[in-house]
């Protein structure tokens, strides 16, 4: 069916006009970003005069900015890998084995998810504080290495494994390390790629937790960083906005590269068409 | 190979799972448990220790039975959870909803207009947070003093808090359009169907589901919500009218070291939190097997 003219006209219209409402904040952004040190910004910049100074000077005005960005990706990357790890080391034997208690682990993982961490999150600050952990990338990553999330998902995935691949594996003598290492990861590539992009993208994201057990601000993240611009030492708005978009920066990457690959393994769990 | 036989000890399995239980039981089970039996206790502000019991004292506090000298400060923050939630849960879905009817056409150019509509999946609260504290700044004068006034503080989070939830709620609901057959609303047009009745009659009951679904997650996030408040308002809000669950239970702990009343509060988020759970398992159930 070939739409009509002035029906593509109003989708094409409707399209730009949604696209456009859910920009605007990035773009106010932008554009308070590139007004240079002013008290009164406008909401349009005056495009003959733009100053993207703000940008590099972030930098300058914050020595510590490029330690919270080292941080983020230290921590966002560490919790990544281990999460990957662990849900696909307890996901194995819950999808492919069989064994006494298989159902009782089955609903101690799910209970794990019944939890919400802003739960657990005082006697948690409690531990950490009493390991000596506050100010350190031990109190930002360990506590998150482990997700019922991850675990649903990978065993999931893991379930449409076929039977006869395990007894192939069985005949050509292949351990467990290796039918885990070398046959069953790149079978579930799709759900490992929506695992890691999720957990990058909350830990990176986090703001709670990283601000109660960080005192000393060299190990700030950068989502606790960022709002420290607003505070009354820096006026003006262009700092805080360019500081923003850069923090911004390496999630909006990682969503607009892997964007089609979190769709499918996220709506997989979600929608049952 | 792997088949431990019934009644042997899965010394693997466990092996396998090692990891993941203990870090399971070390930063939930066990914290959980403890802020139970913190909830019950007077808290040494020091050791961080269980002093004198309490009993059912704090929850009673918290929903304001026996002493009313004390006020309906908590018990107001409940329903302040309540009434955020009401804001954003069902604007989203349906601006996210409308957004998916939008971008489910398949025309030149979409894949840009859906990136743009995930977009939001990145940003995180506290970013949002930064930029739109901006957006209601006096100095701005856009809109002045929304996030002073008792009337406009907690709409005025909930629409940031909006903005950044359409991104996940879209992306959901776009695969939800997609999974449904073409040939129903091949043959619903071939019934002369116009394209309202064709949404109302075809495409939303088939949305269900997924709409469920979403309603259930994104009220159990607007439940949890701590960062806006924190970023755009940082205290209880003109005349307390911000001070949700998860930040009062911040304040206690972080402002008031009140420990055992934290707990409490932690413990009561979690009840609600459950029963919200239990919905969407019993829904799942219901409308899988229409």
């Amino acid at each position: 069916m070939k739409a009509l003219p002035w029906k593509l006209a109003g989708l094409y219209a409707g399209l730009t006009l949604a696209a456009t409402l859910i920009l605007l904040p990035l773009l106010f952004a932008l554009s308070i970003a590139v007004q240079g040190d002013t008290v009164s910004p406008r909401l349009v910049p005056d495009f003959s005069r733009l100053d993207p100074s703000a940008f590099v000077q972030v930098f300058q005005k914050e020595p510590l900015m490029a330690r919270w960005i080292l941080n983020s990706w230290v921590v966002s990357l560490t919790v990544t890998a281990g999460q990957l790890l662990v849900s696909l080391l307890a996901a194995y034997p819950l999808a492919l084995f069989r064994f006494r208690g298989r159902t009782f682990f089955f609903f101690l993982f799910l209970a794990s998810l019944m939890i919400p961490w802003e739960s657990t999150i005082l006697p948690n600050y409690l531990t950490i504080a009493k390991w000596g952990w506050k100010d350190s990338y031990q109190a930002l990553i360990v506590p998150f290495l482990a997700s019922g999330f991850g675990i649903f998902l990978l065993r999931q995935a893991l379930l449409v494994v076929p039977h006869e691949l395990e007894e192939a594996a069985v005949l050509e003598g292949c351990g467990h390390g290796r039918f885990l290492w070398s046959i069953l990861v790149p079978l579930i590539k799709p759900a490992l790629a929506t695992l890691a992009i999720w957990a990058f993208l909350n830990t990176w994201n986090q703001y709670y937790w990283p601000l109660l057990v960080i005192d000393h601000s060299e190990w700030r993240t950068t989502q606790v960083g960022i709002t420290a611009f607003r505070s009354s030492e820096i006026a003006s708005f262009n700092l805080p906005m360019a500081a923003t978009l850069i923090v911004l920066a390496p999630t909006l990457l990682v969503l607009f590269l892997g964007q089609r690959q979190l769709v499918e393994g996220l709506t997989a769990g979600a929608v049952k068409g | 190979m792997h088949t431990t036989r019934r009644g042997h000890i899965p010394w693997l399995a466990l092996a396998y799972m090692a990891p993941a239980l203990v870090l399971f039981t070390v930063f939930s089970f066990l914290p959980f448990a403890r802020a139970i039996q913190l909830s019950l206790f007077l808290v040494d502000r020091n050791t961080f220790e269980p002093a004198k019991w309490f009993g059912l004292g704090y929850y009673q506090r918290i929903l304001n039975v026996g002493d009313t000298a004390l006020g309906d400060e908590w018990l107001r923050s409940i329903v302040t959870t309540f009434q955020f939630t009401l804001m954003v849960v069902p604007l989203t879905l349906i601006l996210a909803l409308g957004l998916a009817l939008l971008a489910s056409a398949k025309v030149k150019g979409i894949g840009v207009y859906r990136t743009i509509f995930t977009s939001s999946l990145a940003i995180s609260l506290a970013s949002a947070g930064v930029i739109w504290s901006l957006f209601y700044s006096p100095s701005l004068k856009l809109f002045d003093h929304v996030l002073t006034d008792a009337a406009t503080a907690l709409p005025a989070v909930a629409a940031m808090t909006i903005w950044t939830s359409l991104g996940f709620a879209f992306i959901i609901l776009l695969a939800g359009l997609k999974a449904i057959p073409k040939d129903l609303w091949e043959s619903a047009r071939i019934d002369g169907a116009n394209a309202w009745t064709t949404f109302w009659r075809v495409t939303l009951p088939l949305l269900t589901p997924t709409l469920l679904f979403l309603l259930i997650t994104s009220t159990i996030g607007a439940f949890q919500a701590f960062t806006q408040f924190k970023v755009l308002i940082d205290s209880v809000g003109p005349d307390g009218s911000t001070n949700v669950l998860v930040f009062a239970l911040f304040t206690a702990f972080w402002t008031e070291n009140n420990y055992g009343f934290a707990a409490a509060l932690s413990v009561v988020l979690f009840a609600l939190l459950l029963v919200l759970s239990l919905a969407q398992y019993c829904f799942d159930g219901r409308v899988h097997y229409q």
